[in-house]
Parts: structure tokens; sequence; C-alpha cells
């Protein structure tokens, strides 16, 4: 367990010494929350959860852009991860940490980005939407962020930088805003396989209803383990 | 061959080597548009819409499926390419010729990932001006070509210059997909607004507004005049 330990705050101190990417970690989703809390007009629609429900769009839109944001940011740290991290971790490997050691580590760490996204992108989002039950609304967005962090993985390990980046910028819009997209009169089929299904539909009822649907959320708990078993695979066939 | 063809020809050399580049280029675009016009088919008509939300989502895709290409095409060649650029300049390339090589890929790719976009859409979609629509798409394209050019100029790992495009892409993109009305005044600075405008009216009704055509031009104007200078206040070595 030390050696899991000593790799994670070796990653820690890596995220420490890049400035930048630590400034990015809580600018972007800043200003991805608070410029479509200034952009969406004032007016009300019903949005068709569990219950119709009618809300401001202006809080519709932030709280789908909240949890996308969080995605967005986990889902680039996943890739990188990927890409950067596996010539120093076969090292890492050899010099006899054993490979699941690194990849726990690097879950974690993963899990640490996706945390850092949630908590900014949910605390900015507060102004406009307090959610009514934030304890799901938090859990759900971290759900939802620690899906594309493995997804990132994953697509690190099936395609080059170029094409890994395009599919974490396209995969979270289409799927949280344009699919999971509460203003959209239906949900098609497509939309209930999509990783931001289960996350995003807990989200939005932890955001305007009394009630969330524990189903849901455990369905999209099972998603994550499918995805982290894949990601496990493939990071350990890398590092291994 | 001048300095600036064989760079730039080394350059597409370089992309088109990997097949993954190329399928990038030819296989991604309709699988965006597709993706696009399914997802926004399900939204309720928009009152204040030109055309249908599943054609405005076609719209929407292909001037995506343009322009992040090409912004992470600028992007990737400027960071990317650093060391092998620096060793360049020490063999004698200038700066300058070296940006212009980048810059003519770009170009390159970018009037044909607008091509295969525009022939994907008009499969789906009635293009009422292609040439206006095509041209307001590699306009799209050049403009985050660019940007991407500025944004990998500026930051100096992958992952950053990664972070900044997609969360601006992404915003960019939303805004523009017509999901909402916004008479926000910043909206009309974001880069796809004018593109977008131009390409929407080319596509569903034939007309041309001058002002959206030259808001246009001046944005991938200004983006040049910033590739430029990041570029070379950065110098290659970052």
């Amino acid at each position: 367990m030390s050696r899991v330990v000593a790799t994670v705050r070796a990653g820690l101190r890596e995220y420490r010494r890049t400035p930048a990417l630590l400034a990015l970690l809580v600018v972007l989703p800043v200003y991805v929350v608070l410029l479509f809390q200034y952009a969406v007009p004032d007016a009300t629609v019903t949005l068709h959860l569990d219950e119709p429900v009618r809300v401001g769009i202006d809080e519709t839109i932030v709280a789908v852009m909240a949890p996308m944001a969080a995605a967005l940011l986990a889902g680039i740290a996943g890739l990188f991860m990927m890409r950067s991290a596996t010539a120093a971790d076969g090292r890492l490997v050899l010099a006899g940490v054993a490979p699941w050691q690194v990849v726990a580590a690097r879950f974690v760490l993963l899990g640490a980005v996706g945390t850092v996204a949630t908590a900014v992108s949910a605390a900015t989002m507060w102004p406009t939407v307090q959610p009514v039950q934030p304890g799901w609304f938090l859990a759900a967005t971290l759900l939802g962020a620690s899906t594309y962090g493995l997804l990132g993985v994953v697509a690190g390990t099936a395609l080059n930088r170029l094409a890994g980046v395009y599919v974490m910028l396209f995969g979270p819009m289409v799927d949280v805003f344009l699919y999971q997209n509460p203003l959209a009169g239906e949900t098609p089929t497509v939309a209930r396989l999509l990783p931001g299904h289960y996350p995003l539909a807990v989200a939005l009822d932890a955001a305007f209803l009394g009630g969330v649907e524990p189903t849901e959320f455990a369905l999209g708990v099972a998603y994550l383990a499918v995805v982290g078993v894949l990601a496990t695979v493939a990071y350990g066939r890398t590092v291994g | 061959m001048s300095r600036l063809g064989t760079a730039t020809a080394a350059h597409v050399r370089s992309f088109a080597r990997e097949p993954v580049n190329l399928g990038f280029l030819f296989v991604l675009p309709p699988v965006v548009v597709e993706v696009y016009g399914r997802a926004m088919a399900t939204f309720p008509e928009f009152p204040f819409a030109t055309a249908g939300a599943g054609t405005l989502g076609r719209v929407a895709g292909t001037l995506f499926s343009t322009a992040f290409v090409a912004g992470l095409l600028g992007l990737f060649q400027v960071i990317s390419a650093r060391r092998g650029d620096e060793r360049l300049v020490l063999c004698g390339l200038g700066r300058t010729t070296l940006l212009a090589s980048r810059l003519a890929a770009l170009v390159a790719a970018t009037l044909a990932v607008a091509a295969v976009s525009l022939v994907v859409l008009s499969l789906s979609t009635a293009v009422s001006a292609p040439g206006v629509a095509y041209a307001a798409l590699v306009g799209a394209g050049l403009l985050y070509g660019l940007l991407g050019v500025v944004v990998g100029a500026v930051l100096p790992r992958e992952l950053e210059g990664s972070l900044v495009l997609v969360f601006l892409a992404d915003a960019d993109s939303a805004l523009s997909t017509g999901i909402f009305a916004t008479d926000a005044p910043l909206v009309e600075f974001f880069p796809l607004h004018y593109p977008h405008a131009l390409f929407t009216d080319a596509v569903t009704t034939g007309t041309v507004r001058g002002g959206d055509a030259a808001a246009t031009a001046a944005y991938v104007l200004a983006a040049l005049a910033a590739a430029f200078v990041a570029y070379r206040a950065r110098g290659v070595s970052g």
C-alpha cells in the first residue's frame, strides 16, 4: 500500500509543479459555468424529469454545464495521464512496483482531479442553482467525471493524441449537452446507453426535485465499474 | 522547390503518414454531422429558428467537425513540433517561413475537412448556397486552426493546450447550437458566432449578410496576426 501512496504523492507533486495546469483546473469550470449563467436568457421551461417541473432556462443550462465541465476536465486528464505516464509507469514496474499498484495510484490521481473539478463546478453554479439535494448532486457530478476520466484512459490507449482529444471534446458535449439535455422533448434510446445518462439524470433530479432514483445512481455506478474494468485492463497491459 | 514548399510538403507527409489522422479527417465528419443531427432532432422546434431542429443540428455538427479538427491540428502542429522546429531554425529555415509552412499545411487540411463535411451535410440537407457555405466552413476552420496555433504557442504542454481549446470550443459550439436564443452582447465575440450565422443562412436560405462575412474575415485576419505574434514571441524552443 505504501507504494501506491508514494506513487500518488509523486503524481500530486507533479501536478503541483505545473501551476498552469492547476490554474486551469479551477479556471476552466468557472469560465464555462459563469459564461452560461450570463448568456442564457431569463425564461421558464417545463423539464421532463421524473416528474414535470417548471424552472428557469438559465438554471437548467447551468445545472447541465456544471457536470459537463467536470466530465470534460476529467476526460482530458484521463487521456493525457494515459499518454504521458505510460513510459514512466513502465519504469516503475521494472523497479518493482506491481502493475496493479501503478494503476491504482493513477486512478486515485484521476479521482482527485474529478473531485476538484466537481467541487469547483458546483461552487460556481451555487449562486444560480442551489440543488434541493446537494449531496446527491455532488455525487452524481463526481460519478460523471469519474466515468469520463476512465473513458479518457481507454481513449488514450486506443487512439492517437489528436483523435483522443477530439473524442473527449466531442463526447461529453454531445452526450451531456445534447442527448441528456432536459430541454429536449424526448430521450432517444441511444441516450440511455451513453456515459452521461445516469449521472445527469440523478444530478438534475437532485437539483430540482425532492427525491432521486437510487436505482439510477446504482446503474451509473455499474456503468462506472464496467468502464473501470476496461480502463484497468487497457492501462495494466500498457505498463505491465 | 522553395523552402516553404518543401517544409509544407514535409508537414503534410508527416500528417498523412498516420492512417488514424486520415481517418480523423475523413471518417469523423460524417459521424459528427449525423450525431449532432439526431441529437438535436429530439428538441422541440425553436420558435426563433429558420429551420427544423434536426437540420440546425446537422448545420452545427458540420461547423463543429470542420472548426475543431482544424483547431486541434493547429494546436498540435505548434506544441508537439517545437523541438523539430528548433532544429529546422538552427539549420537556417526562417521562423516566418516555418510558421508559414505550418499554416499552409493547416489550410490544406481545412480545405479538405470542410469539403468532406459539406458533402456529408448535403447528403441529408439541401444546401441553398454551396459556395458560400464552403467559404463559411473554411473561415471557421481557419479561425480555429489559428486559435490552436496561438494556444499552442502560449501554453507549454499538450495537456494545458488541449484543455483550453476544448473548453473554448465546447462553450462556443454549445452557444451556437441555437438551443436557446441569447441576446447577450458578449456571445457575439465568440469565434464561431459569425461563421455560424453565415453558414446557417447559406444552408437554409441562401442569403449572405455582408456583416457576417466581413466579421468572419476580420476574425480570421486578427487570428492570423495573433498567431504570428504569439509564435514569434515565444520562439520555437518554447
